[in-house]
């Protein structure tokens, strides 16, 4: 078990270095560089190339690369050509908005799937169930984007119950209980939006996990010694049904990083989605590169969490 | 002294619709540094500008529009004053932006139009301008110039002062001037003016110590020689924005822009001083009680990023009080927004058709016309002018908030535009009889070069805003319709200067482009179309035009009158010659809400914003 | 959120699949039609994709594709008519010749990228997992390495970097990052199908490795790969839309439908002219429901417990 954890951990690094170089390479592919936007007729072209050459843009990709990568490694992903500041500061005060956004959306996911599926499974084929259902296959057919959309609209702007754009209220001084309301207050939207469509795989998977188990031996024999149907429900089936789901904790949040994208750039919300867009636009690539990379890790830390996490809790897997 | 209009445009390939916005409103000089990063308050003292005396409150309130037009005569630049002001009071400004601003805030380092918003609320230049973009002696320091016109002495007042109270002296500026001369300087503001300086070469190339060409009088007083004396020195040709050495005299040049004296308390000697900033969403202003022209009149002015899709919401609701601009497409449906009066003004820009006609040769920095080239000939530049409709364009794309463009030189400059140069006037008969003079044949649906061989025109576009595709489309059609076969081809906008040229490989699979310019405040083109300018994408030169920009720069030009006139015939020569065709000018409109006093858009409007009262205590609000 | 799992069908999307040991009654075609036959919703969704597919290819190979991007100054932003049946968006452009337009090219992305993906992904695992050893470690160790790409970031970066792309090449871009999560399903698959008798049995006989993989182990996975392929066809309509709609699509010459609700995230647009947006929003999500009505239905068939019948 551990040794697979291990094993897990150094294929990694091989899979970080060729991550790395693949956008390092897209990103030397892309038209233009960061000083492309500067059209400045008063500003020399030889100035702009005394600055292409400051900044190492006129080196073959290698050694631009190694440049990188040698400074990657001391934990130096470069300088923000846009932002003028160190791209880990940078990164470093959007992640804390999108983590915080992720935090929540996470959380209203299992909010709202658990009550849902269990629901839905226990009293399988009743009108609550159909009305489940019914929500389910709304949510999975529903483009994230076009949702968001609708509920900014509707009770952004129309009702005016959430605020349209921003992390938190200016001025608020950081660290204050008003500092964190507000925090929570500009989230919640957001986050509700995309937890009411990503949370409807995992109530249609808690659902049919429910019926499955309903069915089991073990739940026929506890049933037939008599044991109550809460009982049945609360120490049997929902213990076994629930497992998995906390196991899906680490694909979940794989799946956040591609729905942080779209709702970051909806509800104007300053995360890395929003700072991945533009920056790709401005070609500020030290930005760029050093996010695909964050995004990789997180996908491989989640699937990682999510395999360790199956593992104990499903016994086949570890056979394998 | 010009830019792009479109550089600004964040997110332009990403989302279509913001970035009509930005790129509608983002093209005023405030990338060009040297001059105008925030007209607003900076603009020198005169009567309030040109244009609302034959508007009538009436009509200033809402222009009427029966047939769904508009024009940008009917809008004044300065607010009307309605009830009195009260003591104190807060607003809040809104920055149209989809993006975070960088926050860069200092005028010797910031690169994009958010940041300068930022900072001009805290921070000027000393040197402010009147209506026709020449510096006065009306702010914050005053300026003399020697006999031959290089050597420009300037006293600071003795009352302005940092926001820390340590007063700004003559070695700040001298300050901001080593600073951004030194070779490990990364931000964008090393250009042709600062190379203009005596001995600022050789200092920039490490080979003296000292700049020569720059001397401290006093405390107070500085001495600046030039190489060159032209008129354009005198219209944003100048630095004017002391770094204060006892905060970043000791830090190394590189680490200035990303230190936190930048970037999370940074001052200056503006109106307002900075309380609070939540990095790139908001900053928190309170009055600077000492600032050099009298106590402020507002306590506290918060500064919040929005996004153009919310513009008009916060505007209702009174969530924003200001916004530094909005998104003219959106004008007709909230024309009649009651609790705003819409300021307006003429955009310093154009959009603009242009034609390939050389290349550029990157060893010697020139252009090389060559006249081989597919649309060597100017017949068909012009009739390819005179097949498309921009009148129409401008008002049923833009309701007449922009309009057809006759000359290179825009109305923002009236100085300078020739306003008798009709240009080129649209008359698709007209331009088929010119091709068919010319031997351009028509041959099935399209015609032939005149040596009877396919002519196939590829054209290139940017992607950005709402109407970039349709426009660039309806181009196409256009001339189609004269019988010209065009391809168009849309691209993000980093390609597009990519492949026109912007880094001196011409793409030779580009005939023809479209592009936009924001024109900076001094009205030399020679930056665009000088034989030497790489942004010379038409890589046109020609004798005729090398006398005009040379005349137009030279010690004779210091008189308007010959000025005027040299500009005059070099308009002129651009409508022959067509290297270039401008299609559209622009309009800039922000609405204000009702309870703001004393603010205007626009240069030299003498309205600053140390004066910027509310009538009430809380913003008015449609009624819906 | 179809477009974040679109590579990771592994989780929630297709989780129920693993355990059920598939029963190999001998017609797995006739019971996935059965089961649809049954499921009335599933059947009604069946014959409305069908009608779309059909009269969205059928109608625009009538339509002139260059009459509705053709740019009319004087109909700019007009609401539904005789003319136009659902307007004209701020070019003067029918929209409705656009939606026709929007969702074929819509509709042949996803079909293109669900099928190629499913070819690579088949092929990969079924050669993974029927070989097993060394083979299967290389191949995984491979998938591997595509798994953990955040999918949607690696897109972008390669459209941008691709400077002028068309629906066939657009289509490689996003089956290059794609393929992974049914080559994982069908290895798995094929894993436990080659240690089953039939296998062993056809390998006495001498048959080749080729004919038992594609003429045995393949015929007998068809179901789920019928049920991965359509699921994955809503993912990848879905994913190619949130592209345009984030602005790394097509240019608006070549209509999607994600440029069409694109078209929304301008407040005149998304408030005042509902016909340009609202649409097209609606037909992707009835696309969608549809195929997943489908997909759903199909899945319950290859799950013996949950079929209604």
């Amino acid at each position: 078990m551990w040794k697979t954890t291990a094993r897990r951990m150094t294929i990694m690094v091989p899979q970080i270095v060729l991550l790395s170089i693949l956008v390092f390479l897209l990103a030397k592919a892309m038209p233009g560089d960061a000083l492309t936007g500067l059209l400045d007729p008063s500003i020399d072209p030889a100035a702009l190339d005394e600055q292409r050459e400051r900044l190492g843009l006129n080196n073959p990709w290698y050694v631009q690369y190694w440049d990188w990568a040698v400074k990657a490694l001391h934990g130096d992903f470069g300088q923000s050509f846009r932002f003028k500041m160190p791209v880990s500061d940078l990164i470093g005060q959007r992640m804390t908005n999108t983590v915080w956004l992720s935090l929540l959306t996470l959380a209203l996911t299992y909010l709202i799937a658990i009550p849902l599926g269990i629901i839905s499974g226990r009293y399988h084929d009743t009108w609550a169930d159909r009305a489940i259902t019914g929500y389910t296959y709304l949510g999975f057919a529903a483009p994230l984007f076009i949702f968001a959309l609708i509920l900014l609209w509707v009770f952004g702007f129309h009702l005016g119950w959430f605020p349209t754009e921003g992390s938190v209220a200016p001025g608020t001084a950081s660290g204050s209980l008003a500092y964190v309301m507000s925090k929570i207050y500009h989230i919640l939207l957001p986050a509700l939006s995309m937890a009411l469509i990503t949370t409807v795989t995992t109530v249609q998977y808690l659902r049919s996990e429910i019926i499955d188990t309903k069915q089991k031996d073990f739940i026929i024999t506890a049933r037939a010694k008599g044991a109550s149907e809460s009982r049945v429900y609360n120490r049997h089936i929902l213990r076994n049904s629930l497992l998995p789901i906390a196991a899906f904790f680490g694909y979940e949040i794989t799946g956040l990083i591609g729905g942080t994208v779209f709702i970051e750039s909806i509800f104007s919300y300053p995360g890395m989605g929003q700072l991945f867009l533009s920056s790709i636009s401005l070609r500020d690539f030290s930005v760029v590169t050093a996010l695909v990379l964050l995004y990789g890790a997180a996908s491989i830390l989640g699937a990682l969490l999510s395999d360790t996490i199956l593992s104990f809790v499903d016994p086949r897997i570890r056979i394998k | 002294m010009m830019k792009p209009g479109w550089t600004r445009s964040f997110f332009m390939p990403l989302l279509l619709v913001f970035t009509l916005m930005l790129a509608a409103c983002s093209n005023d000089g405030n990338t060009n540094v040297t001059n105008a990063p925030a007209e607003t308050e900076e603009e020198a003292g005169t009567t309030p500008a040109e244009g609302e005396e034959s508007a009538t409150p009436a009509e200033n309130e809402k222009p009427v529009a029966d047939d769904g037009l508009y024009s940008i005569d009917d809008f004044s630049n300065v607010k009307k004053n309605e009830g009195e002001p009260i003591k104190g009071g807060s607003i809040t400004f809104g920055l149209v932006s989809d993006t975070p601003f960088e926050g860069t805030l200092n005028w010797n380092f910031y690169s994009g139009d958010p940041d300068a918003q930022v900072l001009s609320w805290f921070d000027e230049g000393l040197l402010t301008w009147d209506k026709s973009y020449v510096y006065t002696n009306d702010g914050a320091a005053t300026y003399e110039v020697s006999e031959d016109g290089r050597t420009f002495t300037f006293t600071i007042k003795d009352n302005v002062n940092w926001q820390d109270g340590k007063p700004v002296t003559a070695e700040d500026w001298l300050f901001a001037h080593e600073v951004i001369g030194n070779p490990k300087y990364d931000g964008p503001r090393y250009d042709s003016n600062f190379i203009n300086i005596v001995g600022m070469k050789e200092y920039h190339e490490g080979k003296a110590k000292t700049i020569s060409g720059i001397e401290v009088l006093g405390e107070k007083k500085l001495k600046i020689t030039y190489v060159q004396s032209t008129p354009s020195l005198l219209t944003g040709g100048i630095w004017t924005y002391p770094l204060a050495k006892h905060i970043f005299g000791n830090m190394p040049v590189e680490k200035i822009s990303s230190s936190p004296e930048v970037r999370e308390k940074p001052i200056g000697f503006g109106p307002y001083k900075v309380e609070s900033i939540v990095p790139g969403e908001s900053v928190v202003y309170v009055k600077n009680p000492d600032y050099w022209r009298g106590e402020p009149s507002l306590d506290k002015v918060v500064l919040k990023v929005i996004n153009p899709t919310t513009v008009i919401q916060q505007l209702e609701s009174g969530g924003v009080d200001l916004v530094d601009s909005f998104p003219v497409n959106q004008y007709p449906d909230n024309a009649d927004m009651s609790n705003v009066e819409y300021l307006g003004t003429i955009d310093r820009a154009y959009t603009y058709i242009g034609f390939k006609l050389g290349t550029w040769d990157a060893k010697a920095g020139k252009v090389v016309p060559n006249a081989k080239a597919k649309m060597a000939d100017v017949n068909l530049r012009k009739a390819m002018w005179q097949a498309v409709d921009n009148d129409q364009v401008g008002k049923q794309f833009y309701h007449g908030l922009r309009w057809n463009a006759t000359t290179l030189i825009p109305p923002s400059h009236p100085e300078y535009h020739d306003s008798a140069n009709p240009g080129v006037k649209f008359d698709p008969e007209a331009a088929k009889k010119l091709l068919d003079d010319a031997g351009y044949k028509l041959n099935g649906e399209y015609r032939t070069k005149p040596d009877g061989s396919e002519l196939v025109i590829n054209f290139i576009s940017m992607t950005g805003d709402d109407i970039a595709e349709p426009l660039a489309q309806y181009y196409v059609q256009s001339w189609k319709a004269i019988g010209l076969n065009v391809q168009l081809e849309m691209v993000e906008f980093n390609t597009f200067y990519d492949r026109v040229g912007a880094n001196g490989e011409d793409d030779p699979k580009v005939d023809v482009y479209q592009g936009a310019w924001g024109v900076g405040i001094d009205v030399d083109p020679a930056g665009l179309y000088g034989p030497e300018a790489i942004y010379n994408f038409p890589r046109y030169q020609s004798p005729e035009q090398d006398k005009l920009l040379a005349a137009g720069i030279s010690k004779e030009a210091f008189d308007v009158k010959v000025r005027q006139g040299i500009y005059k015939e070099w308009q002129q020569l651009m409508v022959d010659e067509i290297p270039v065709f401008p299609t559209l000018y622009r309009a800039v409109l922000v609405p204000v809400n009702k309870r703001i006093l004393n603010y205007a858009i626009g240069d030299g409007t003498g309205i600053y914003l140390y004066q910027l009262a509310v009538s009430q205590d809380k913003p008015v609000v449609a009624d819906k | 959120m179809e477009q974040a799992y679109a590579n990771n069908p592994a989780p929630p999307a297709a989780p129920v699949t693993p355990p059920q040991d598939a029963e190999k009654s001998p017609s797995g075609w006739k019971i996935l039609w059965r089961e649809i036959v049954r499921d009335k919703l599933a059947l009604a969704s069946l014959i409305f994709l069908g009608a779309v597919i059909l009269s969205v290819y059928g109608v625009s190979l009538v339509l002139d594709q260059e009459q509705i991007v053709t740019v009319d100054l004087f109909a700019l932003n007009k609401p539904p008519s005789a003319k136009f049946w659902l307007g004209t968006d701020y070019g003067g452009r029918d929209v409705f010749g656009q939606l026709i337009i929007g969702t074929r090219n819509s509709l042949s992305i996803g079909i293109l990228v669900t099928l190629l993906t499913g070819l690579i992904g088949i092929l990969i695992g079924l050669v993974s997992g029927y070989f097993g050893g060394l083979i299967d470690n290389v191949f995984m160790r491979f998938v591997d390495f595509f798994m953990i790409l955040p999918t949607l970031m690696v897109v972008i970066a390669f459209v941008t970097a691709v400077p002028n792309y068309g629906i066939v090449s657009f289509s490689l871009i996003m089956t290059a990052f794609l393929w992974m999560g049914i080559a994982r399903l069908i290895r798995s698959k094929a894993l436990q199908e080659r240690e089953l008798e039939y296998v062993q049995a056809s390998r006495t006989v001498g048959s080749s490795h080729l004919k038992i993989m594609f003429a045995q182990v393949l015929p007998n996975l068809s179901s789920i790969i019928i049920v991965t392929m359509t699921l994955n066809l809503a993912a990848n309509i879905g994913l190619e839309s949130g592209l345009s709609f984030l602005g790394f699509g097509f240019p608006e010459s070549t209509p999607s439908l994600g440029t069409l609700v694109s078209y929304a995230t301008n407040p005149q647009t998304l408030e005042f002219r509902w016909w340009i947006w609202l649409p097209a929003s609606i037909l992707i999500l009835i696309l969608m429901l549809c195929i997943n009505n489908v997909g759903q239905a199909l899945k319950r068939a290859t799950d013996a417990r949950q079929r209604k019948g």
